[in-house]
């Protein structure tokens, strides 16, 4: 019996694995691929089957002037601005669910609860809803096109993340710890900075990858808010499209813009367990 | 140290509620300096809330609370120099044990080489001294909980040490030998402690005081003597004592004799006074006597039930429709069926509406 449990184990992991990686595998052949390779037929294995070929990735790196895109710019583009943005949400979401766990707020009928809500509401919005007072309220601050722009927008949206995850996370540290801390002679702000705060980086990077993973594939504003001085990845990769869809620098790009999630992936993952979460501090 | 006073204090959690319920109702009650104390009373009574006031993790409704002669109702805890260890371990887990015993005193901004030697003492009282580089959240429960003990132990200029229920988690040998540490320590730096607890056991062998509290009220101050011989209300004769106090509904017959049913008893108390009608008559199991013949103060009860626990016997037996317990020696011969119980007149106490006469 337990053999068998392990052998469905296994099966099922490999089955699963296999569905995951299958595209993966998918876009890296046809990335390696021309024209004639891609629609004449299912083809699996290079010089083989096909002949690899540079071409889908040249395009990405070579200028407009050569028929190319160059991705570089907007690739380092969203690299700053998802990376500001979720840096800033996590540090102002962490504060915010810190005070939201721990102080009760109220305003007339309006409880910590609500205010959490709130937060999570502006998830809820489709965000179409919003485009049209963001691209007023950057017009006006005459933000239209620019890093901070998109910076300050990307926070709006990734914030309701960190603070969701965040207030979730310090519900489940015990209050002792930072009764015990101020008992320990800190002030409420050290007893936050020195004990809780430690405590924490784990919820902080799921939130932060939670945070990095929406902000890196927002397509929708990047595209309305930006035009010409300012390009993100998303935007970019769209550009390639024309009226013979190029699969193979679509599946290059697509392996190109998705590498930086794999890795930031990594790093968080051992952190995604929930034991590891509530098992910070007890 | 101090002496710490509460002044009129009274706690309800819900301040703006029109009919409030208190977890703390109105009492004053100080603790002397370099005391060792033991808070006892059931789950819910309002031990925590009363702790909490005093370190000032919570701020009470009412009344005052002093260190000496000094006003520390709306300080807050930091400024207080309270040490207080909570019933389940709070350790701070990205730190190694020393760096979590050392912790309140980097707080306070000691000299390194004064911190050291201090975990290094602390942490060797409560075997912790092969640990000090590990990191504090790989450890066993009952080690964490030394932890935080031990982050009380390192100030020694600590106004009180509270803890709440701090043994619990700690299997029975370790809690008997820290109980005894606790005693040490308190008899060598006269650190005043206080320790919440619910087991009466744990009260009577750690405190020279206990306090009792019963629905947010002091029920009983005074020593374990004190406490088990003449227990002040009903409540303190059935909480404090194994088992608990025989109580039974008495009526007055004359100036010192009270009648349970058919049987009469001569007690020293006076009772002509009593105008209630709510009389009860409580005696400690320990202090009933088998005897051979009927003399004053017997009674003939049925033996129900005789329990061997070793050291001594406990009997449960029943006359008219009460149930009464003895508690005698184990070399005792007990009859099978009936048996003549002696409840002596010095260990009668008499209750009226509950409390003591």
């Amino acid at each position: 019996m337990p053999k068998l449990y392990t052998f469905l184990k296994y099966f099922f992991v490999v089955l699963w694995a296999c569905f995951v990686i299958a595209p993966f595998l998918w876009a890296i052949s046809t990335s390696f691929k021309d024209f004639n390779s891609v629609t004449g037929g299912a083809t699996y294995i290079p010089w083989l089957q096909f002949e690899p070929t540079l071409d889908g990735w040249s395009v990405l790196f070579k200028p407009g002037s050569q028929g190319g895109i160059n991705i570089i710019g907007p690739y380092f583009n969203s690299i700053f601005v998802t990376l500001t943005a979720s840096l800033i949400s996590i540090v102002l979401g962490t504060l915010a669910a810190y005070a939201l766990s721990r102080y009760t707020f109220k305003a007339g009928i309006v409880k910590n609860n609500d205010i959490t809500f709130f937060f999570i509401s502006q998830r809820i919005m489709p965000p179409v809803v919003l485009s049209i007072p963001f691209f007023i309220f950057l017009s006006s601050l005459g933000l239209l096109d620019s890093l901070a722009g998109l910076i300050l927008v990307y926070i709006v949206l990734l914030m309701p993340i960190a603070v969701w995850i965040m207030v979730d996370f310090f519900n489940r540290v015990p209050r002792e710890i930072d009764e015990t801390a101020l008992i320990d002679g800190c002030n409420p702000f050290q007893a936050f900075f020195k004990v809780v705060l430690p405590n924490s980086v784990p919820g902080m990077l799921v939130a932060g990858l939670f945070c990095i993973i929406f902000g890196w594939i927002d397509f929708f504003f990047a595209f309305i808010l930006t035009f010409t001085k300012v390009q993100l990845l998303p935007v970019k990769i769209v550009a390639l499209n024309s009226s013979i869809t190029p699969w193979w620098s679509l599946s290059a790009a697509a392996l190109v813009s998705v590498a930086p999630l794999i890795i930031v992936a990594f790093i968080v993952e051992r952190y995604l367990s929930k034991g590891n979460l509530s098992g910070a501090l007890k | 140290m101090a002496k710490i006073i509460l002044e009129n204090i009274a706690h309800t959690y819900e301040p703006n509620a029109s009919n409030p319920i208190f977890a703390l109702k109105e009492m004053s009650l100080s603790w002397a300096d370099g005391g060792r104390y033991a808070l006892l009373g059931p789950s819910g009574c309002g031990k925590t809330t009363m702790l909490n006031i005093m370190s000032g993790l919570v701020n009470p409704s009412h009344g005052k609370v002093f260190f000496d002669e000094r006003d520390v109702t709306s300080m807050i805890t930091e400024e207080r120099n309270i040490a207080q260890v909570f019933q389940f371990p709070v350790i701070y887990g990205t730190m190694t044990v020393f760096e979590n015993l050392s912790f309140p005193l980097k707080c306070r901004q000691f000299p390194e080489d004064q911190i050291e030697r201090k975990v290094k003492e602390v942490a060797e009282i409560l075997n912790l001294q092969d640990y000090l580089n590990n990191r504090a959240k790989g450890l066993t429960a009952d080690q964490k909980q030394l932890i935080s003990l031990g982050r009380g132990l390192v100030r020694e200029d600590v106004a009180a040490i509270l803890m709440d229920e701090p043994l619990t988690v700690i299997d029975p040998d370790l809690k008997f030998r820290l109980r005894r540490k606790l005693k040490e320590i308190n008899d060598k730096y006269k650190t005043t402690l206080i320790y919440v607890t619910h087991d009466q056991n744990e009260a009577m062998t750690f405190a020279d005081n206990i306090i009792v509290m019963d629905q947010g009220e002091v029920v009983q101050a005074g020593s374990p003597k004190d406490l088990f011989e003449r227990p002040q209300t009903t409540f303190v004769g059935y909480f404090i004592g194994s088992p608990a106090m025989n109580l039974y509904e008495c009526s007055a017959s004359s100036k010192n004799e009270i009648s349970i049913g058919v049987n009469s008893f001569k007690v020293q108390t006076n009772i002509n006074n009593s105008k209630s009608e709510n009389l009860k008559l409580g005696i400690r199991s320990e202090y009933i006597t088998v005897e051979d013949e009927h003399s004053d103060n017997s009674l003939e009860a049925d033996i129900i039930e005789v329990e061997d626990f070793g050291n001594y016997k406990l009997i449960t037996a029943s006359f008219d429709s009460f149930k009464i317990k003895a508690k005698v020696k184990r070399e005792l011969d007990i009859p099978s069926e009936k048996v003549i119980l002696k409840l002596p007149a010095e260990h009668c106490c008499i209750y009226e509406d509950n409390k003591l006469i």
